[in-house]
């Protein structure tokens, strides 16, 4: 998204930054600085105006090992956020309200939907997208066992199931079939790939349990 | 969505510094100039994206220290930070021994997804998913306008008791199983006041006030809420049945918590979610089951007994005959 | 046209298969023989597009981002039926984030009219329907900006409700007769029909026969009133597209079944060549039947761009999809059917009306007619037209809304006539295919452990069903591929035609690679994009049947063209020349050969190129249908009301089966979409305000994993003889039958009988309180 016609943005500071300098090299004139997360605000910030926005922040998250540095309203979601400014399009958004699950990507290790996080609330967060799943060439199992289990169809809710089920694969090795229905209860299909993601889950189960 | 500002509060003053409206106030009079409080966020997402509101300030209080987390004592019981997620309820073994309805109302709420990021605190603050409600379409008396469209519309989902004014139906079922286990709600308010309402009186019938479905008003936050220890005779379990076994709201769920006295019931609670505007316990089925064995007799009956002042709408008569079984099966599986 | 004689296999193997002559034209390849003596076909070959949809690699319409693409979003109408009495966006226009505004024509559901005045619009016809457009430098801008715009209405009574549409005095919707052109999706619809207050018809189909006899001559007749709901789409992927206008042609990426209906509704509408537009389709999220055309949606993208200069991105929100991006219409079908005493159909008359909106469409189909052998045949089916957005075309259009009372009634029939379901429908049907499939089904289930209709003791009760399907072989003969081959070893296919996700770019591949003696992965398919040659639309399951025999015919040219080339290298005639295993061979000399890859570096030119086209039918335009038995086991409790399906067995033809594991999963989805549609989903609209008030995922009910139950497939193979790959499409087949299933295995669980969908607690409740 262009955002050419928004008024300059904030800045944040950077890691490591001392605050006193940030605030010195920003002039102290306009209200918004802000500090990211509990406890590292100090007692000098206190009196500052910390609030944010309506226009555009610049927040640093880490998206699949690669830190970046994005600037955001504060309405703009995580999913908004990905695909068009980091040009993340293999996140979906699909429902847009959290129903369906093709956004999910991982914050802080957890699957949630991207849909309905705003970008603020990843923060200095660490994302892992569809795109950052694979290592390198080296294609994660469930990723292998889609291919291999034609788990895909029109392929619009592939990268939602496959980042939930490989988060499940990572927490509990030895799933089964019922834990995978209970991981993916909120992953949406329309193509009716259900029965084949159930096979290419059980079958990477068995492949990881190798490697 | 509108543009809004964003403040990360970093304790609870600053956060109720801020705040000058509710979600509620903010549908009822207007959202121009709120500053609305956000933990999880998925509700307060919901109504911004549907445009129902268009706060101008989100007060992150996820940033919060402190406000989270879970801490289970013998003898002076639990007890859960508003900020504490729904997927970090579902995985602690505490509670899915000594409560055993809560993990499953836990267990079987929303989406693994949404689990990992709703809270508590938001999941009882939540107002209700009445289709009328949450269309900006529909300009309903609890936005504000001067009709109910379900009483004559499409209320399939609707209340089944209680349901003369508003018909619709509340939408957490963690609070059914929290309301049948006596949880207190503890709210902080500006200046740091605390004060326990019990889970009993947390919520608003439509009927006292249309604008709102808790007690809870601007300048003040859920901080925690806080259940008794179960003695050791004492059983619980939860049946939520929706539309869709995979996640859905419930049409009706029931949590029931018995005390027994060998095989006897000495005290029941029976709390039924969906069925009221706000969850209600059946003091007639609780009356009619202590003193009694459960069987599937006396299941059945107490199922009766739960339902014998149901007064369902054109389209929601089978909801009358899905609380009769599941009341009546959540007994027979308590034991 | 010279013509030669092929020797082709025909039948089923392991019950019929033989051989038969078909005259074809002279330029058509070699028959090839049955799937057991292929190397490529007929294989479980993995997706050829797979990896990249894993990744996240594939790119969407909506994934498109161009130089300097703005935003467009549309102000729809938030009244079901108004008059316009004036539009104003002067404010609008100038709001500095938004770059064009335009005021869609008169004809809104086609949106062709370039006059932008407000007099042009009389009315407005349904809620959501587009009024005004913006391109905007982001999507919020978008929606903000629309905001500014301010239109007066003068709001009219509306009708929305399907009976109160019915009646004499309710709200007009058309005032004249409307007609429509076909979609592209398999419906029927029949022209200049008469149209009294909102009720449009009776089309009559194909009636046989004399009825009223036939019914006098039976020894039962039963008629039953069977209800069906409005089914949403809902593709993951919303309906949209990214529109660039240049003064000389137009580039469209658009999520479409029909790559080439887009771009000739864009020429049309916008006064270009076809050949200066160009539609690109990768890859597209779904459509169901439901995407053909520019939509107005496109229409008005295209817009903005000639008005602002730059592209346009315009995407529906969910919200926007249910409101208006089509739905398969609801039913109301009242069948009568007469039989013998011997089982013998003497008569099926059915009368039918639905409604599509303001839109056609809403009628049963024509299984009734086709399915069963029965003398006597008659049909009225009557669209109502009610102030609501216009429905579409959706798997097996008619079909599945006519087989639910059709297979419904049929187990009555055989009930009474104490016959049991599977046994009566050897006695009526006629079709091999389907005999075979009720025998290996039946077998794969456990029919013969049914019971009998409300036996189970207990409150849960378990029950078993089955019903059929029937689905004409189209095909679409306006179906051409290009087959490359480079000097460098590529192989390429390219055509126009998408895929939607049902495996299209896979078995193109498949076949190029068995036709060449090569493997799947060497061949890289370039399709859905019309610069290349024109495929068909994906709709009515004519894809595989149409576009595969072109790549095949195209591949058999291209080899051709490369014998001949270096035939003298292997000292030997074109004619003698054969491909296998990588190499190209001297007949019947093996160790004089050449591989592949080297006799394409020996080529005269960088690129060698053949086109070919689908020719017509062997032996005569098919008559006989795409048959399937589906079977079901469901758990119904009845003291909730709640029903579950288990199991489903599901025996398919679809002529020669291509990809083994692509066709499992259309028919996965077909047999979850029938599931849904018997138990869970149904538009559910506000008879006050004329508003869809499910319009989000929240509470439109679709099946996620804990609704799939256990399936099986069983996929026969079938050679007709009829082209050169003999392949025919799955999509719409699977999707006609299970619905039907589960509510006959319903009865048999409960032994009563759910005459209207979706299934719900109540009605279970309430069927069996009657009971």
């Amino acid at each position: 998204m262009q955002d050419d016609h928004q008024k300059p943005r904030q800045e944040l500071p950077k890691k490591g930054l001392s605050r006193r300098g940030f605030l010195k090299g920003a002039g102290l004139t306009t209200a918004g600085t802000v500090i990211l997360q509990g406890g590292i605000l100090g007692a000098e910030a206190a009196a500052v105006d910390k609030t944010l926005g309506p226009d555009a922040v610049t927040i640093q998250l880490k998206v699949n090992g690669i830190q970046r540095k994005i600037a955001v309203e504060p309405r703009i979601t995580l999913a908004d956020a990905l695909r068009d400014k980091l040009n993340l399009t293999g996140t979906k958004v699909v429902c847009d309200r959290g129903s369906c699950c093709a956004c999910t990507v991982w914050l802080n290790g957890k699957p949630v939907n991207s849909c309905m996080t705003l970008a603020m609330d990843a923060t200095d967060a660490e994302v892992v997208t569809i795109e950052g799943l694979a290592q390198e060439d080296k294609l994660h199992p469930v990723q292998e066992a889609f291919i291999d289990h034609d788990a895909t169809m029109c392929g619009f809710c592939t990268p939602g199931m496959v980042m939930t089920t490989a988060h499940l694969l990572e927490n509990k090795p030895n799933a089964n079939l019922d834990d995978i229905k209970h991981a993916i209860r909120g992953n949406a299909c329309r193509c009716g790939t259900h029965p084949k993601v159930f096979d290419a889950a059980l079958a990477a189960v068995q492949k990881m349990k190798k490697s | 969505m509108n543009k809004f500002k964003w403040f990360n509060a970093q304790n609870i003053e600053e956060a109720l510094e801020r705040t000058n409206a509710t979600v509620s106030d903010a549908i009822n009079r207007g959202s121009a100039d709120s500053a609305i409080i956000k933990s999880g966020g998925i509700e307060l997402l919901d109504f911004i994206k549907e445009g129902i509101i268009e706060p101008a300030e989100i007060i992150n209080i996820k940033s919060i220290p402190g406000l989270e987390g879970i801490a289970f004592d013998r003898t002076a019981g639990l007890r859960i930070g508003a900020n504490t997620t729904l997927a970090d309820i579902e995985n602690n073994g505490d509670i899915k021994l000594q409560y055993l309805a809560l993990h499953q109302a836990v267990s079987k709420a929303a989406t693994p997804q949404l689990r990992n990021v709703s809270t508590l605190g938001g999941n009882i603050a939540q107002r209700t998913r009445c289709w009328y409600f949450r269309s900006i379409d529909h300009p309903c008396f609890r936005k504000g306008g001067t009709t109910c469209f379900a009483q004559n519309g499409e209320n399939q989902m609707h209340a089944i008791m209680n349901n003369g004014t508003c018909c619709s139906v509340h939408a957490s079922s963690v609070a059914t199983a929290l309301l049948a286990y006596g949880a207190t709600v503890e709210i902080t308010s500006r200046g740091g006041q605390k004060k326990d309402v019990s889970i009993d009186d947390f919520f608003v019938n439509p009927f006292t006030d249309i604008r709102r479905e808790s007690v809870l008003r601007r300048g003040e936050i859920i901080t925690a809420v806080n259940i008794p220890a179960q003695g050791k005779n004492v059983k619980s379990w939860y049946i939520k049945q929706g539309e869709r076994a995979s996640f859905d709201w419930a049409l009706a769920d029931v949590a029931v918590v018995v005390e027994l006295s060998g095989k006897r019931v000495r005290k029941a609670a029976i709390a039924m979610g969906a069925a009221s505007p706000v969850p209600v316990r059946s003091k007639a089925a609780e009356e009619f089951i202590t003193g009694k064995d459960i069987n599937a007799t006396t299941a059945a009956e107490a199922g009766q007994k739960a339902m014998e002042n149901a007064t369902p709408l054109a389209k929601n008569g089978y909801k009358v005959d899905l609380f009769k079984t599941i009341v009546k099966r959540a007994l027979l599986e308590s034991v | 046209m010279d013509k030669k004689t092929l020797i082709m296999p025909f039948g089923i193997p392991g019950h019929n298969l033989t051989q038969i002559e078909r005259e074809v034209p002279a330029d058509e390849p070699p028959a090839w023989p049955v799937n057991a003596e292929l190397k490529e076909v007929g294989k479980s070959v993995k997706r050829v597009d797979a990896r990249a949809k894993v990744t996240g690699q594939a790119k969407y319409t909506s994934d498109i981002q161009l130089p300097g693409m703005l935003y467009g979003k549309m102000l729809r109408s938030p009244y079901p039926h108004a008059r316009i009495r004036n539009i104003d966006t002067r404010q609008v226009e100038r709001h500095p984030g938004v770059l064009a505004v335009h005021i869609l024509g008169k004809d809104i559901s086609m949106a062709g009219s370039k006059d932008e005045s407000a007099d042009n619009y009389p009315e407005v016809k349904y809620i959501g329907q587009p009024i005004v457009g913006v391109a905007a430098l982001n999507d919020n801008t978008a929606i903000e900006a629309l905001k500014l715009v301010k239109i007066d209405y003068e709001v009219l009574p509306f009708v929305v409700d399907l009976e109160k549409a019915r009646m004499e005095g309710a709200p007009l919707v058309f005032e004249a007769p409307v007609e429509k052109e076909a979609s592209d999706g398999g419906e029927e619809i029949e022209k200049g029909l008469s149209l009294s207050g909102n009720v449009r018809g009776p089309s009559r189909g194909q009636p046989r026969g004399d009825t009223q006899k036939g019914f006098a001559e039976s020894d039962i007749v039963i008629e039953r009133t069977y209800v069906t709901q409005v089914h949403m789409h809902n593709p993951l992927e919303t309906h949209g597209v990214v529109v660039d206008w240049k003064p000389d042609g137009m580039l469209i990426y658009a999520s479409t079944q029909s790559t080439k209906g887009v771009r000739d509704e864009f020429a049309q509408l916008f006064g270009f060549r076809k050949s200066q537009v160009r539609v690109i389709t990768e890859y597209m999220g779904g459509g169901f039947g439901a995407k053909y055309g520019a939509g107005n949606f496109g229409v008005m993208a295209g817009h903005l761009s000639r008005k602002s200069g730059r592209p346009v991105r315009l995407m529906l929100d969910r919200k926007e999809e249910q409101l208006t991006a089509g739905f398969r219409p609801n039913s109301v079908h009242q069948l009568k059917i007469g039989a013998k005493k011997d089982g013998k159909l003497s008569a099926i008359q059915q009368r039918s009306y639905g409604t599509a909106g303001v839109g056609l469409g809403a009628g049963v189909g024509s299984i009734a007619q086709n399915m069963y052998e029965c003398p006597n045949f008659a049909t009225e089916q009557y669209d109502i037209f009610t102030h609501f957005s216009p429905g579409a075309a959706w798997r097996a259009p008619g079909a599945v809304q006519g087989a639910f009372g059709l297979e419904s009634l049929i187990d009555e029939i055989a009930e009474s006539l104490n016959i049991d379901p599977l046994k009566y429908r050897d006695i009526i049907d006629k079709s091999e295919v389907r005999k075979v499939e009720r025998q290996k089904g039946a077998e794969l289930f456990g029919w013969s452990k049914r019971k009998k209709a409300g036996s189970d003791p207990g409150p849960v009760k378990k029950g078993m069903g089955l019903a059929q399907s029937s689905w004409p072989r189209f095909t679409h003969l306006d179906s051409t591929a290009e087959v490359r081959l480079f000097r460098d070893g590529a192989v390429e296919v390219r055509s126009g035609v998408q895929d939607l996700g049902t495996g299209t770019k896979t078995i193109l591949a498949q076949v190029v690679a068995e036709e060449l003696g090569l493997k799947t992965e060497d061949i890289t398919v370039r399709i859905g994009d019309t610069l290349f040659p024109d495929g068909p639309p994906s709709g009515g399951s004519v894809t595989a049947g149409s576009i595969t025999p072109a790549a095949r015919n195209a591949a058999y040219q291209a080899k051709l063209k490369l014998f001949r080339q270096i035939a003298s290298k292997l000292d030997t005639t074109p004619d003698k020349l054969m491909t296998a295993d990588g190499k190209i061979y001297v007949t019947g000399e093996p160790s004089k050969n050449i591989s592949f890859a080297d006799a394409l570096k020996q080529m005269r030119t960088e690129q060698l190129t053949a086109e070919a086209s689908r020719s017509d039918d062997y032996g005569g335009m098919s008559r006989d249908d795409l048959g399937s038995v589906q079977f079901a086991e469901v758990t119904v409790d009845t003291e909730t009301g709640f029903v579950k399906v288990d199991r489903i067995v599901a025996a398919h033809s679809c002529g020669r089966p291509l990809n083994i594991a692509q066709i499992e999963s259309q028919i996965n989805g077909g047999i979850i979409h029938g599931i849904s549609y018997a138990l869970y989903e149904s538009r559910v609209i506000d008879d006050q305000t004329g508003q869809m008030i499910n319009v989000n995922f929240d509470q439109y009910k679709i099946p996620y994993a804990f609704e799939i139950p256990d399936i099986r497939t069983i996929i026969l193979e079938e050679y007709p003889a009829k082209s050169s790959t003999d392949a025919y499409g799955i999509g719409e087949p699977a999707n006609i039958a299970t619905a039907v299933a589960v509510t006959n295995a319903i009865y048999n669980a409960i032994g009563v009988r759910i005459f209207e969908l979706p299934v719900t607690p109540a009605k279970i409740l309430d069927a069996l309180k009657r009971a």
